[in-house]
This record gives C-alpha cells, sequence and structure tokens, in this order.
C-alpha cells in the first residue's frame, strides 16, 4: 500500500509537471517565468522518487503524519475504504440533485441507520439535529445561497 | 506615550465599546469553529455595521471578532481533524493525533494557552514596534520577500520528513502547491493558465477547500475505517486530567511559545505573507526542538509542541500584521486589507497621525487584541472538558456529522459546487500522500505562497535583472535556506554518529 500509493503519486506529479513545462512554453515570458522555474525542477524530482521507489521498493520514508488504520494490519482496509468513498460520492450526488436541504438531513440518517446500524429514534434524532443546525446557522443567521437541487429544476418546483 | 497607552485602555473599557467588542467576540468564536467560514469573509460582511459606530467601538468590534477566530478554530483541528480556519491547518498534524490518543483536552489546553500567549505577545510587539519599525519594513523590498518565500518551503520540505527521500518529497510537496498556486489568471500578463476555459478556475483555486480536503477526508475515511470514536480504545479519565496538564504543556515549553509568538509577529508584519505561512513555519521550528531521532519521529504523531508552535504564531501574527497596517497604511494581510477599509468607513487615515493624533485609538487596538484572547481563552477553558468529549462520540454518528461540515464549509467559500469536487479531489491527493508516507505541509505551504512568491520573483528580475540576488539580506536568507534544508541531514548523521559510539 505505502509503496504503491508512493509510485501513483510519483507518476502522478510527473505527469502534471510535464503539462505544466509544456502548456507555459507558448505563454510570454511574463507568464512562464515561474512555471518553468517550479515545474522543471519538480519533474526531474518526482521521476528521482519514482526511481527510487522502483529500484528500492523496500525503501520507506516516515512523513511526522498520522498512519493509516489500514497499515496496522486492519482487515478489509480496501473494501472498507471504497464503502467511505461511495458515501462521500453519494452525499456529492444527492446535494447536486436534491440541494443542501433535502440531502443534508436524508444522509446523515442514511449513514446513520445503514452504515452506522443505529435505531430509528437515534437516527432521525441526529438527522433533525443536524438540519436544524444547518438550517438555523447558514439560512437563518448567515443567509447563505442555497441553491434548489437540479431534480427541483427539471421538475420546475425551484 | 503611557499617557496614550492608558487611554486606549479606559477607551476598550467604555461600556459601548466593551459591548461591541463582545459581540464580535460571540461571533469570531462561532465563525472559528465552523469549518470554512473564514475570518476575513466575515470581516468583510461586517464592515456596514460599523458605520454608525465611534472609531474605537469599530475597532473593538472588527478586532474582537478576528482576534480570536484563529483560537477557536484550533478546536475544530484539534477536535475533527478539519481546520477551522486556513490559519489553523498546522494544529491537526499533532492536535488531531492527540486527540485519537485521548488527549483532546490536553492539546485544546495547550492550543488555547499557546494561543494567548501568543496573542498578547503580538500585541505587545505592536505597542513597542510602533516607533521603530519603520526602517524594518522598509529593508524588505521584493527579493527579500521572495526569499523569506523560499525560506519558507525549504523550512517546511527538510522537517517535516526524515532522510533524503523525505527531504525529496518535502521538496515534491512544496513544488506541487506551487503549481497549484498557478491556476488561474496570471497577475503579469493576464493570461489564463490552466483554466482550461473553466470559469470557475479564472481566480485560482481557493484555499479552504484545498486545505479542508487534504487534511479531512484522509482522517474522514481513517475513522470510517477504524469504526470507533476518534479516541479509539483510549481511556476516557485522561481527557479531564488533560487540560491543566496542556496549560502547563505550554509553560514548560516556554521559550519555545516566545520563539515561536515572535515568529508569528514578524510573518504578520512581513506584507502579503500572512497567518497561514506564520503556523507552518511555527511548526517547523517546534520540530526542530526535537533533541533524538525518536523525538523528531513523534512530531505528526501527537507532539505537544506541535500544537503549541501554530498555536502561538497564529495569534501574534496578529498584533504583527496590524503595524504596516497602522504605521504606513500596507496592510499586512488579507484580513489587513478589509480592516484598512474600516479605517476608511471610520473616517481615520492609517499613517503618521495614528502615531500622533490618534494614538490612542491604536493603542485601544492593542488593548482590545489581548483583552478579546483573554475572555475568548476563559470562555473556552470553561467549556473544553465537555468539547474534549465529542472525542468518544461514537464514529457512526460523528462521521456523517463532520461530513455534512466538510461539504457545506467548502461549498460556502464560493457557492459553487465546483468547491466540494476540489475539495473532494485533493482529498483524494491527501489520502495518497498519506498511505504513500508524503508530508501535506509543505504542499500546503506552496499552495499559500505560490502567489505571493510569483509576485515578489517577477517584480525581483524585473526590477533588478540578476542584481537582486546579490542584496545582503537575500544572501542571508538563502544561507538561511541551504541551512534549514542541510541542517536536518547533519543533525540525523550526528544522531547515527552519537547512536554509534554508544554501541
Amino acid at each position: 500500500m505505502h509503496s504503491k500509493a508512493s509510485l501513483v503519486l510519483g507518476i502522478a506529479i510527473m505527469a502534471v509537471s510535464a503539462a505544466v513545462v509544456v502548456m507555459a512554453l507558448d505563454w510570454p515570458w511574463k507568464a512562464k517565468l515561474f512555471p518553468l522555474i517550479i515545474g522543471i525542477p519538480v519533474f526531474c524530482m518526482a521521476a528521482a522518487e519514482v526511481a527510487w521507489g522502483l529500484l528500492d521498493p523496500a525503501a520507506r520514508s516516515q512523513a511526522m503524519e498520522f498512519t493509516l488504520s489500514g497499515e496496522a494490519g486492519a482487515g478489509h482496509t480496501g473494501r472498507k475504504t471504497l464503502v467511505a468513498i461511495a458515501w462521500m460520492s453519494g452525499f456529492f450526488a444527492a446535494i447536486v440533485l436534491l440541494g443542501f436541504p433535502i440531502a443534508v438531513p436524508l444522509f446523515v440518517f442514511l449513514y446513520a441507520k445503514l452504515q452506522g446500524r443505529e435505531g430509528w429514534g437515534t437516527s432521525l434524532g441526529l438527522s433533525a439535529a443536524v438540519w436544524a443546525f444547518f438550517y438555523g446557522i447558514f439560512d437563518r443567521l448567515l443567509h447563505v445561497p442555497i441553491p434548489a437541487g437540479w431534480i427541483q429544476q427539471w421538475v420546475g418546483l425551484a | 506615550m503611557l499617557d496614550a497607552f492608558l487611554q486606549g485602555l479606559l477607551l476598550v473599557l467604555q461600556w459601548k465599546a466593551f459591548a461591541f467588542m463582545l459581540l464580535g467576540i460571540v461571533l469570531g468564536f462561532w465563525v472559528g469553529l465552523l469549518p470554512g467560514l473564514g475570518g476575513v469573509t466575515t470581516l468583510a460582511l461586517m464592515l456596514p455595521f460599523i458605520y454608525s459606530m465611534e472609531p474605537v467601538q469599530g475597532f473593538a468590534f472588527l478586532l474582537g471578532m478576528h482576534s480570536v477566530v484563529a483560537t477557536t478554530g484550533d478546536i475544530t483541528s484539534v477536535l475533527f481533524g478539519i481546520p477551522g480556519e486556513g490559519t489553523t491547518a498546522a494544529t491537526i498534524l499533532d492536535g488531531h493525533s492527540m486527540a485519537k490518543k485521548g488527549e483532546a483536552g490536553r492539546a485544546l489546553g495547550a492550543a488555547l494557552t499557546s494561543s494567548l500567549v501568543g496573542a498578547l505577545i503580538g500585541a505587545a510587539a505592536l505597542a513597542l514596534a510602533i516607533p521603530v519599525v519603520r526602517p524594518l519594513v522598509l529593508a524588505f523590498g521584493s527579493p527579500e520577500l521572495f526569499m523569506i518565500a523560499v525560506v519558507g518551503i525549504a523550512f517546511i520540505a527538510s522537517l517535516s520528513a526524515q532522510g533524503g527521500r523525505g527531504l525529496i518529497r518535502g521538496f515534491i510537496g512544496g513544488g506541487l502547491g506551487l503549481m497549484v498556486a498557478m491556476i488561474g489568471q496570471d497577475p503579469q500578463a493576464g493570461i489564463a493558465r490552466y483554466t482550461f476555459d473553466l470559469l470557475y478556475l479564472w481566480n485560482g483555486l481557493d484555499l479552504v477547500p484545498v486545505v479542508i480536503g487534504i487534511f479531512a477526508i484522509p482522517e474522514i475515511i481513517d475513522l470510517i475505517v477504524r469504526g470507533t470514536s476518534i479516541a479509539g480504545s483510549h481511556a476516557k479519565g485522561r481527557l479531564d486530567q488533560g487540560v491543566m496538564e496542556g496549560v502547563k504543556d505550554t509553560f514548560r515549553h516556554g521559550w519555545l511559545t516566545i520563539r515561536c509568538s515572535l515568529i508569528g509577529t514578524f510573518i504578520g508584519i512581513m506584507p502579503g505573507l500572512g497567518g497561514a505561512v506564520a503556523q507552518w513555519l511555527a511548526y517547523g521550528h517546534a520540530t526542530q526542538s526535537a533533541r533524538t531521532a525518536e523525538e523528531r519521529e513523534g512530531f505528526g504523531k501527537g507532539d505537544v509542541r506541535g500544537v503549541i508552535g501554530p498555536g502561538a504564531a497564529n495569534n501574534s501574527k496578529e498584533g504583527g500584521a496590524l503595524i504596516p497596517t497602522v504605521a504606513f497604511g500596507v496592510p499586512g494581510s488579507s484580513s489587513m486589507a478589509v480592516l484598512l477599509g474600516g479605517f476608511y468607513l471610520l473616517g481615520l487615515l492609517p499613517g503618521p497621525e495614528m502615531l500622533t493624533t490618534h494614538l490612542a485609538v491604536t493603542f485601544s487596538m492593542v488593548w482590545t487584541i489581548a483583552i478579546a484572547n483573554i475572555i475568548t481563552v476563559i470562555a473556552c477553558f470553561l467549556l473544553l472538558n465537555q468539547l474534549a468529549k465529542v472525542t468518544l462520540v461514537r464514529g457512526q454518528l460523528l462521521v456523517p456529522v463532520i461530513l455534512v461540515l466538510v461539504f457545506i464549509g467548502s461549498y460556502t467559500t464560493n457557492g459553487h459546487y465546483g468547491d466540494i469536487l476540489v475539495m473532494l479531489l485533493f482529498g483524494a491527493v491527501g489520502y495518497l500522500m498519506v498511505a504513500g508516507g508524503w508530508p501535506r505541509a509543505p504542499f500546503v505551504l506552496g499552495l499559500v505562497l505560490g502567489r505571493i512568491a510569483e509576485n515578489y520573483l517577477y517584480i525581483s528580475v524585473a526590477r533588478y535583472d540578476a542584481d537582486w540576488l546579490t542584496r545582503p539580506i537575500v544572501l542571508l536568507l538563502m544561507a538561511m535556506a541551504v541551512g534549514a534544508i542541510c541542517y536536518p541531514l547533519v543533525q540525523a548523521r550526528r544522531m547515527r554518529t552519537r547512536s554509534g559510539t554508544h554501541a
């Protein structure tokens, strides 16, 4: 996991920095000075990092960061990570399609009930509390403009 | 001078000014807690309300609000791993790690106490520096300010990971942040860079969704994977005892707190660098206080010094940033630029008059920063033990609440769904970085410094050609950058030699 993630990241940064440099070549010097000064060394360092990873896959570099729990040997980490990504993607889709006012309580309820296996009372109570917080702070107090979802717009409810 | 100093205190203690300051503190308290809602935005939103106020009341309201935002932002960073403010992201690295070890109370105690000490040192610096700051600010032109950005990245890149490979990864991370900062309309030639014909990207990527994504998403995924509370299986009893321990930690590392406060003040004084830079430099400096390899490895995994450093610098920078704003009308940060608008709305002109005719008003600002922070920290301490218990709430209940905060926090940055997509995209980048053992701090510093560094580099080259490289302060800063890169390598070799000798 450690070396695979590093390799993916290293190759992605190589590709991004190469694109940064190539796209900058056509611009006037004012605009390309900084992209070239940064892009070229980053590409070289990312290439060195990828080569390092390929030649010595066992070598690890510890960042001053927390480590993911999966590395401590917990099982089914990959599947649980995919589940987490699915919940976040689903929440985003719900926000776009239904708008925040509906997506927020719906997501909280479904997550608590299906993922958390909480009881009906707890799930409904939590959903209502989070919705009230969202509505009270962002809508009533701060007047953050919250658009209706695409579905409401399509059916003409917005 | 002393008369004006005391008069400033009396002005703040007038009931109307004091009431407005309390109102500002309440607003700032909540703005700091909520991720994504920036202190600068709120400051701008509140400007119209000061029209009818007296200058002292207006500043008590605005500064009272602004000076506590970073303090309460630390609470969100520690408890949830979400930066309450862009300027409190560095606190996550060790603060949230402490929360996961069941030491949320201690982390919060340390963050709040160091914030208070930092704020008081920043306010004192403002009071003391007013007569002598002019030569310092004037000595730093574009070349020197560009080199400060370089030193900052070198500093954090070399200190946030270990070994030669860690150094390379730190620099790649910093470079990636600088490249992300290039997205948007180029300030010099007006060319739309890396925008792919998307109007959303023309103004560049906002710091808030990127920082929320890169720090919060990996933590949330980890929380879902673990399926436990934030504190996991760690002992419950430690939360209640931790707060005072955190307070003692700040004074145990008193010299570090003072040094980081001075770093924050200095960065605050320098126009354009801002609080997001100060916290990372202070964090880098805090990691240097490690005496052994084991101590170094402990940073990022819950070392209290990693909380104290950024906490102190975050609040001390406010006093520092006010110095050029008040003395020259040159705002030290974006929030100070908004505050400058407040000066004009209140009929005051920044500059020499603020140091002569309106000196009492200037000192009232010093007092506002100090009093607002004291009140906030006392209020926070009354709530801390209750707040820290959030880390014991079951993950199944906490995750949906945190996700709602993260999504709304990102969305409110620009009111655009693109902000949520950016947050998710950088969440994926952050997850890969954590999974691969890459440091995230250099990336964020690169992102923060990108536009500033490019601007100063362009001005330096356009104005001085290559001659800017030979300016004395530039050479000194270059030596500091080289020193920052070499120091951890030399230190690691020395530690290895020492271990070999003992073996």
